[in-house]
């Protein structure tokens, strides 16, 4: 099929702009997926949406492609003009804007043969070769609209009369839908009503701000819908190691969002499993709504018990809980370190045990999940237990890999690094 | 539906097009103007050939059109959904905004359906009225390039008055704070808004309008061992800065990040995290960072033994 600059499914380019943005080393042949046309193809849309961000580097496998964007620098998300680009065709856009040419407002309501005939009279006739637009094409086109709350249909007896839905003025939202456009769930839509404005002037930026969850914007829509409605979704979950598909059945709960490591979730109560699981949203697909799930309000309130022994996302109750505490030395003019514990604690507690000392301690349902922070106390750090003492060797470990790593020792009993980190 | 063409640039730029065509002000030069401005870098090789072709039948050879009206299009069901959503936002207080059209309209998500599992506890307090008055009129300010005196609590607790053009608002998702950039500020281009007491408006803003961009001047090289997947969580860790990212061998990688220079101690942090996973290759000074906590944190561990 020859090349196209828009698009029909958002899936294929999806992949592709998560290489390019989070990863961005790999050559053309490294994409063992796809077919290499299809690279080309890709790449050569992602090009036309995102030029300016596109970057280049020749190595020895061949030439990479990457996107580089430092989201501090943008107002606006660059990654949503990939939203902006679904494929239509001719008629789509022609009976698009004669639609509301004709009911331009909403006093103007008329029935399906009316309209009919209005697009061929008055609109179409004076081209050399007019499109026909029959009345089922016409009304399939204003079924569509009607589901998407642009227009309205009224019954008159036996007559349906269609009239467009009363515009509303947002002139005066610029600045809010500008700010949650990106500090928003689903910012895309801002992104769409922005549009609307003739010109914006940008008056927010973003520090610690990941853009590339917009890739998940259809995804999480979908998400949100099912839970507002307290229905199941049936999901393709695809998994990271094997990169196998696994259909599932689940009671989306509540959406889990890191504004540190960049990564979003979904909770649900896997009705497939019978148990709570976590799935990452990019690695969802092919979602599709299912019936209303009666429990739905006692599943999302077993959730939120279990939220409170969860640091991050696991949420495994058929594990038991583990135990971890640890000890930070306060040097003098140092109260940042105890303000900091307060302030980054996501649960469990922090107890001052002198003028020098404090503890910090949690029951988890992972403790490996607390690692990450507790090494950014390192220099600070007196004593740290974990009632699984398989993570407390793995803790210890990684330390005296880190003294190696930078010249500074280590133990000399342990094994290697490289071996060390497979485990 | 989010993914649909109601939404695309190519109907965005007809639609423009169109607007001048319905007043009689369209030009060929204008029409290419127009897709450039609002659709792709390759568009106009569809956009001005369709409608000049008469494919989308809505402009004719003269480029007038058989449209009568400008083209307008009501909000959809999804727009009015997430404006209600976002209406009942906390931070939505900061803006003086009526979503009174929306009464009845069913919201996309409500802060049930989600939860922040990291954010930091001392984010600023947006519904205090004191913030609320300061955030506004700091935007009026920047609105209207205005010149502003700010009293302004400093961390450490010292109070001190600033003159200077507020022009841009920081928002930290992690932090949940805004940080204010102010050109001509003698303490540097950034306030913490939940730092300042008063502003007031002074006068018009300097006649130079430039905008400092802050921008990231610094870089630090990582080289990292894709295990556990390390290369997946530091990639994305890091994807909000500018970065290079290149195999060399194995499963090794070598990642090279650029960042401001006021931020270097998060990044310490953050590459701390990260555990043996990472090592800092350069620049020495950077790596001098990490070698000192890592010997305080070896003394510590020397004297309980």
């Amino acid at each position: 099929m020859a090349y196209t600059e828009l698009i029909k499914n958002f899936e294929r380019i999806r992949d592709y702009m998560r290489e390019f943005y989070v990863y961005g080393f790999k050559s053309r042949d490294e994409y063992d997926k796809k077919s290499g046309r299809s690279y080309d193809n890709e790449r050569r849309r992602i090009e036309s949406y995102l030029a300016e961000y596109m970057g280049f580097r020749q190595s020895e496998k061949g030439k990479n492609v990457f996107l580089s964007i430092d989201s501090r620098s943008v107002s606006h998300n660059p990654l949503y003009s990939v939203l902006k680009s679904k494929s239509f065709t001719d008629g789509d856009i022609t009976l698009h804007f004669i639609l509301f040419d004709i009911l331009h407002s909403p006093e103007v309501a008329l029935s399906l043969s009316n309209i009919t005939a209005k697009i061929d009279s008055e609109y179409l006739s004076s081209f050399s070769e007019p499109i026909v637009f029959d009345e089922s094409t016409v009304r399939k086109k204003l079924k569509e609209y009607v589901e998407l709350g642009l227009v309205q249909c009224r019954k008159e007896g036996k007559k349906v009369f269609y009239s467009r839905n009363a515009d509303t003025d947002i002139s005066n939202l610029c600045d809010v839908i500008s700010f949650f456009s990106e500090a928003g769930l689903c910012g895309v839509v801002g992104s769409f009503l922005l549009d609307k404005f003739s010109s914006i002037e940008d008056c927010f930026s973003f520090k610690h701000h990941y853009i590339t969850h917009a890739l998940e914007s259809e995804i999480l829509y979908k998400v949100f819908d099912a839970i507002s409605q307290k229905r199941t979704l049936t999901v393709t979950n695809t998994s990271r190691r094997t990169q196998n598909d696994r259909i599932e059945e689940i009671v989306p709960l509540k959406v889990l969002i890191s504004v540190q490591n960049g990564r979003r979730y979904l909770a649900a109560y896997s009705i497939s499993y019978k148990y709570y699981k976590v799935y990452r949203l990019d690695y969802l697909s092919d979602i599709v709504m299912g019936e209303v799930y009666s429990a739905f309000d006692e599943k999302r309130e077993k959730f939120s018990l279990m939220q409170k022994n969860m640091w991050g996302v696991v949420c495994d109750e058929r594990r038991p809980l583990e135990h971890i505490e640890f000890t930070v030395h306060i040097g003098k003019d140092e109260e940042h370190i105890y303000r900091r514990l307060l302030r980054e604690k996501r649960c469990g507690t922090v107890e001052r045990i002198d003028e020098r000392t404090c503890r910090f301690s949690a029951d988890v349902y992972d403790s490996s999940e607390l690692n990450p922070w507790i090494r950014t106390f390192i220099g600070r750090i007196e004593n740290i237990e974990y009632s699984n003492k398989l993570y407390e060797n793995r803790f210890n470990m990684d330390l005296q890999d880190m003294y190696r790593l930078y010249g500074l020792g280590g133990e000399n009993n342990a094994l290697s690094r490289d071996l060390r980190l497979l485990l | 539906m989010l993914f649909h063409e109601i939404y695309g640039c190519y109907y965005n730029a007809v639609a423009e097009i169109l607007h001048q065509a319905v007043n009689g002000d369209l030009t060929e030069k204008g029409m290419q103007k127009i897709v450039s401005e609002k659709a792709f870098s390759e568009s106009f090789l569809t956009v001005v050939p369709s409608l000049k072709d008469e494919k989308w039948q809505l402009l004719k050879k003269d480029l007038s059109t058989p449209i009568k009206h400008e083209p307008s299009m009501p909000l959809t069901d999804l727009q009015k959904r997430w404006l209600k959503a976002i209406s009942l936002d906390p931070r939505v207080k900061l803006f003086d905004a009526d979503f009174s059209f929306l009464d009845g309209v069913e919201p996309l998500f409500t802060s049930d359906d989600y939860f922040v599992f990291d954010k930091y506890n001392d984010g600023d307090d947006f519904e205090n009225e004191n913030y609320i008055n300061v955030f506004r009129t700091l935007m009026f300010a920047m609105r209207n390039k205005k010149k502003t005196k700010i009293g302004y609590h400093g961390a450490k607790g010292t109070f001190r008055i600033f003159v200077g053009d507020p022009y841009k608002m920081e928002y930290s998702e992690k932090d949940d704070k805004f940080r204010v950039l102010i050109r001509s500020c003698r303490n540097g281009p950034m306030l913490r808004v939940d730092g300042i007491e008063s502003v007031t408006i002074i006068g018009d803003a300097f006649a130079d309008n430039t905008r400092e961009v802050l921008e990231s001047t610094e870089h630090i090289t990582l080289e990292l061992l894709d295990h556990r997947n390390a290369l997946e969580r530091v990639m994305l860790h890091f994807a909000h800065f500018k970065k290079e990212a290149e195999k060399i061998g194995g499963e090794r990688y070598r990642i090279k990040i650029f960042y401001d220079s006021s931020d270097e101690t998060e990044l310490v942090i953050r590459v701390l995290s990260f555990g043996p996973f990472v090592e800092v290759t350069e620049p020495q000074n950077f790596r001098n960072l990490i070698i000192e906590r890592l010997e305080r944190q070896k003394n510590i561990q020397n004297k309980e033994l």
